[in-house]
């Protein structure tokens, strides 16, 4: 087997504040193109995982290892270079509401382009012709100079993907991606996602909370329960039995179509 | 049969809801002292004021007389602090309240009353001379087999205020306080005059309707004046609150270093902001002296403007979604670009909206501030004044009060616009 994409060996997690661990000694790898469905109660500590990943999170302990580098062992500034080969999107999408959809997409260059220049908010005109690109790929071309806040939820999702896009990145990151959106629009972002996964070789780690949406779009998923792993393999894997283990014994599973 | 739910649990604000947020506030101070010792001084002080206050109100409304303690200042004394260790020992005390923390056995269950009794003997010991807090646990809390746990309202009913001893402890303080106060700063004889002295500044009124015309030109030219002298002050004062506000924020300011001169700033702004202009114009008119008045006015503007503004901008600052500058500093942006795009797209608005308030407040401040010299209007209006030059006084007032709503309003609509 090839060497892994992403090693996780060992994570450990613990807030000070309130004393919670949130992550007890996780380790797991991702080959190189998987799509990596994270499930688990609320609480079971996705959030907190993703963002160790990029180290938006400090680990207390425990190792990561993306592409062979030890990314734990990197320097802040060399952390945000490493960042750039990693997307990230949100549940709450996280753009800012009172520029464009152009300026939101752009933001995904900033670690590629001088800061003096960005403080100006000059971008080079190729990056802008690729946010225009990627901004038809998601489909909203026409939205490129409407203020992001006028966009509805799946849109501004969409953006986000742009954006993320925009890093043309390695691996990425969705904490919840499509918790805030109905079941149809759900659907078209996850497409999008899948999209960049297949087309475009990203290897995808997603936190999804519907078992339906990570059987339809993961190709494993793993579970977490109070910062634990306890599932970890193929989706059809997961039958009653391990819903229950998962999720709690009063647990009903939902459909989302 | 419905099940019975206890009343306070169907009220729709629990009064222990909002006791908890002004006990967070008081809370702070606890992690800087130390539980016990903290709890101890508040108990013990709030005591003390609560007696003070209250021999106050009986000796003042019985014998119209001024008094503090009736007692003997060391029957006093031994009486706040027995009152206090019996409140600790024997009840669940305001400081203990405050601290979320109540008596409990070792095991957890609720204190036999011998326990409480030793506890109470002991806390002299141990209390008393301070040195007995600094083991952990404390003597009187190991010898009685007690302990300060944190408090949970978990499988219980909260009780309505007037059942807690706390409860009726704050609201005989509140009461007291305001029965002193009104007894210290009103009289009879002043109500009297409010009601039937009103004549005597029927000359003031009247110069309303009948305004000097001869004094506008000067009267405009000071009005001017002042509102330039706002200008100026609100001016400088966002040049340096701006910067000053990012060392100010709690969330951009970590670590130790962060810590400490994030506190001094707040600190000395607090400070700063809590001397009125008014005393500021006079300390700066001694200071340099000016011929040129407004200068001192300027400089009292504007020392109080920047610790106003910087304090608007540091809390505007506390409350930016985290979430986006998460995503920008995801992207692989550094400091300065999270802070372009992250931070700053998200005060700009309310940066400006505090600003025009400002200046707003400026502007009546200014008058006031030439009362004692500043200059600009307030200073003719105090000459005016003192001079019992009535008609010219209400001229200059009828000035002041166009002035004063036409900003007011447009700063008013502007904001609104922004928001
Ligand atoms: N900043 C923080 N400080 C302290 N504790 C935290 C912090 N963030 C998260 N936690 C705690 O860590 C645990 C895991 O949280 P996390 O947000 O990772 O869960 P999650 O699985 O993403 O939940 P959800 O589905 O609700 O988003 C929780 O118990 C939470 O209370
Ligand atoms: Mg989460």
């Amino acid at each position: 087997m090839a060497e892994p994409y992403l090693v996780v060996e060992h994570l450990t997690k613990v807030y000070e504040r309130g004393h919670v661990v949130a992550l007890k000694d996780l380790s797991f790898e991702v080959q190189k193109g998987e799509f990596l469905v994270i499930i688990g109660l609320s609480g079971s500590g996705k959030s907190t995982l993703l963002r160790c990943i990029n180290r938006l999170i400090e680990p207390t302990k425990g190792r990561i290892f993306i592409d062979g580098v030890e990314i734990t062992k990197l320097s802040p500034r060399q952390m945000r270079k490493f960042r750039r080969k990693i997307g990230m999107i949100f549940q709450h999408f996280n753009l800012i509401k009172r520029a464009t959809v152009m300026t939101n997409v752009l933001t995904g260059r900033l670690g590629y382009i001088p800061t003096w220049k960005t403080l100006f908010g000059i971008f080079p005109r190729n990056d802008r012709e690729l946010a225009l690109r990627n901004l038809e790929r998601v489909g909203l071309l026409e939205k490129a100079y409407v203020r992001a806040d006028e966009l509805s939820g799946g849109q501004q999702q969409r953006v986000g993907i742009a954006r993320a896009l925009m890093q043309q990145p390695e691996l990425l990151l969705a904490d919840e991606p499509v918790s805030a959106l109905d079941p149809a629009t759900s659907h078209s972002v996850m497409q999008y996602i899948e999209q960049m996964n297949q087309e475009d070789g990203v290897t995808v780690l997603a936190s999804l909370h519907f078992l339906s949406l990570a059987r339809r779009y993961g190709t494993r998923i793993i579970a977490l329960k109070d910062g634990e792993l306890v599932f970890d393999g193929a989706p059809e894997e997961i039958d009653d039995q391990k819903f229950k283990e998962i999720y709690g014994e009063e647990a009903e599973e939902v459909e989302i179509r | 049969m419905p099940p019975k739910y206890p009343e306070t649990y169907l009220r729709e604000k629990p009064s222990w809801m909002a006791w908890e947020r002004i006990a967070d506030f008081l809370y702070f101070g606890f992690k800087t002292l130390g539980k016990r010792l903290s709890i101890a001084l508040l108990d013990v002080g709030g005591i003390a004021i609560l007696w003070i206050l209250t021999s106050y109100v009986i000796i003042r409304l019985s014998t119209g007389e001024i008094g503090y303690a009736l007692v003997p200042w060391w029957t006093f004394g031994i009486g706040v602090v027995e009152i206090a260790a019996l409140w600790e020992s024997f009840g669940r005390s305001f400081g203990h309240r405050v601290a979320r923390l109540e008596l409990r056995r070792g095991d957890g269950g609720d204190p036999a009353l011998h326990q409480r009794f030793v506890h109470w003997l002991l806390w002299h010991v141990s209390v008393l001379p301070l040195v007995g807090l600094l083991p952990t646990p404390p003597l009187h809390e190991r010898a009685s087999g007690l302990a300060l746990r944190p408090f949970t309202m978990e499988g219980r009913t909260p009780k309505p205020w007037w059942r807690t001893s706390t409860g009726l402890y704050v609201a005989w303080l509140l009461g007291i306080s305001v029965v002193a106060a009104v007894s210290v700063t009103i009289s009879w004889e002043d109500l009297v005059r409010l009601f039937t002295n009103a004549g005597s500044t029927a000359k003031f009124w009247r110069s309303f309707f009948s305004p000097d015309t001869s004094i506008i030109v000067k009267t405009v030219r000071a009005l001017v004046v002042t509102v330039f002298m706002a200008m100026t002050a609100t001016a400088f004062a966002v040049m340096v609150a701006v910067p000053l506000s990012f060392f100010a924020a709690r969330n951009l300011m970590r670590g130790l270093i962060g810590r400490s001169i994030y506190t001094v700033i707040r600190v000395a702004m607090s400070i700063i902001r809590s001397i009125e202009p008014v005393v500021w114009a006079i300390f700066f008119l001694v200071w340099v002296r000016v011929e040129l008045a407004p200068f001192a006015g300027v400089l009292a503007l504007f020392v109080h403007s920047v610790s106003d503004l910087t304090k608007l901008y540091a809390e505007r600052l506390e409350s930016i979604d985290p979430g986006l500058i998460e995503a920008i500093a995801a992207t692989g942006a550094n400091r300065l670009q999270v802070l372009r795009y992250a931070v700053i797209p998200q005060i700009v608005n309310p940066y400006i909206s505090f600003t025009l308030y400002r200046w707003d407040i400026n502007i009546r401040m200014a008058t006031v501030v030439g009362v004692v010299g500043g200059g600009g209007i307030g200073q003719d209006l105090f000459f005016y004044l003192k001079g019992n030059l009535w008609t010219q006084a209400g001229t200059v007032m009828l000035f002041i009060i166009a002035l004063v709503w036409a900003i007011d309003y447009f700063s008013a609509r502007l904001r609104a616009k922004l928001a």
